[in-house]
């Protein structure tokens, strides 16, 4: 019984550490390849969540019901809190800078704003 | 065996984005590797501590999660307001400033 | 495996360093040098010197960064390229480096237990914390008890340099940039 509930747990982590692995190495490649700042986001907000969360889930899964359990839930909650106000900072940052996207010119944006308030 | 498969993806990881950290065209560029950086650092930390059996490293990883937050936080409001030393009311009166000048 | 990750942390650390030395844009100098003590707080995890990877953590990556924008709000964004000639600096460069690893070679190799850190009073220290102070940490007994006066003046140093800091990032800043003055900035 006992070996058995290892063995998923083994199992478990191995799926989390594998998909967790994948979204880092996605996201890191999307940070490298896409073509401007605002799609790089997208790349960036994979890493922060989906691939550090994974990580940290595959840990949790290892640590069994102890103190370090209740650090990584603590890790795992404020990575899942701030990596999206960082990010959502950086775009807001750029956004009032007047970094645009690709293919579309200041007027455009400036016009749709305008519509949208 | 499984922690060094996923410190292998983070190293992996890592050297991609400290690429972008280094040719990033924008500032905006750079903040967002920096804070991505940060993110796998913690869960290198993490890991390192599983692999060498010595978990207890996670108070280092913890502190860098939050560490990690403030330093992005105070790099956007310094590009934003081009300083850091001033209060809440300033910057409100700059906002105010800035939304006067594009109307 | 530590080999491999003081290999990738090390060439992580020498490839931040050629980005700082090549870079001219001081807000992504001041980035990278965050990026710079990560690494070497993530180096000291792997030497079990956890006490000062936190300290590494908090003052290197965390406070400095932003003593540094601080900074940096007052002076230009741009280094001027260097007028001295590089390859005296160059060769200073070589010569201290070469000196340093030389002197690590009289160094006890890392964590050997026959290393004078471990024979002179550190044992002495870790037999009569338990009895004397009681606190699981030998470290926390030397600094807070044993060595506690010196640690007070290491505090008095910290604060009055503190002080000193925010006395001159915001002494300067009020007077000069004014509403008026930062509106024109805009404008133009």
């Amino acid at each position: 019984m006992n070996l058995s509930l290892d063995l998923i747990l083994d199992i478990a982590s191995w799926i989390s550490f594998g998909l967790g692995a994948f979204f880092l190495i996605v996201g890191a490649f999307g940070m490298i390849r896409l073509p401007d700042f605002w799609s790089r986001l997208h790349a960036a907000g994979v890493i922060d969540t989906l691939g550090a969360e994974l990580i940290v889930l595959g840990m949790l899964f290892q640590a069994g019901f102890t103190i370090v359990a209740v650090k990584l839930l603590l890790i795992g909650a404020f990575v899942f809190l701030t990596s999206p106000t960082g990010t959502h900072a950086v775009a807001n940052a750029a956004f009032v800078a007047g970094l645009r996207p690709l293919g579309l010119t200041r007027d455009d944006t400036a016009a749709k704003t305008d519509k949208g308030a | 065996m499984m922690f060094t498969a996923a410190m292998f993806a983070l190293a992996v990881a890592m050297l991609l984005v400290l690429v972008r950290l280094f040719a990033g065209p924008t500032l905006y560029d750079r903040v967002l590797a920096l804070n991505a950086f940060g993110t796998m650092t913690v869960l290198l930390i993490g890991v390192v501590g599983f692999m060498t059996e010595r978990p207890d490293f996670l108070d280092i990883a913890l502190l860098y999660a939050l560490i990690n937050f403030v330093g992005t936080i105070a790099i956007l409001k310094f590009f934003r307001y081009k300083d850091l030393g001033q209060g809440l009311a300033a910057s409100e009166e700059q906002n105010s400033l800035r939304d006067g000048g594009s109307q | 495996m530590e080999a491999f990750i003081d290999i990738v942390l090390f060439g992580f650390l020498i490839l931040t360093a050629i980005a700082i030395m090549r870079l001219r844009n001081l807000f992504a100098v001041v980035m990278l040098s965050g990026v710079f003590s990560l690494l070497s707080a993530g180096l000291f995890v792997v030497m079990d010197a956890v006490d000062v990877a936190f300290t590494e953590a908090a003052v290197g990556a965390g406070i400095s960064t932003v003593l540094m924008l601080g900074t940096m709000a007052m002076t230009s964004r741009e280094e001027k390229p260097p007028v001295h000639n590089r390859l005296f600096s160059f060769a200073i460069a070589v010569i201290v480096g070469a000196a340093l690893i030389y002197g690590t070679t009289d160094m006890p190799p890392f964590g050997s237990p026959d290393a004078p850190a471990h024979q002179h009073v550190g044992p002495d220290y870790i037999e009569r914390t338990p009895k004397e102070i009681g606190v699981p940490n030998v470290v926390t007994a030397v600094l807070a008890s044993y060595r506690g006066f010196d640690t007070l003046g290491e505090v008095a140093v910290i604060f009055t340099a503190g002080i000193a800091v925010i006395v001159l990032l915001h002494g300067r800043t009020r007077p000069a940039r004014t509403a008026r003055a930062r509106k024109k900035e805009k404008d133009v």
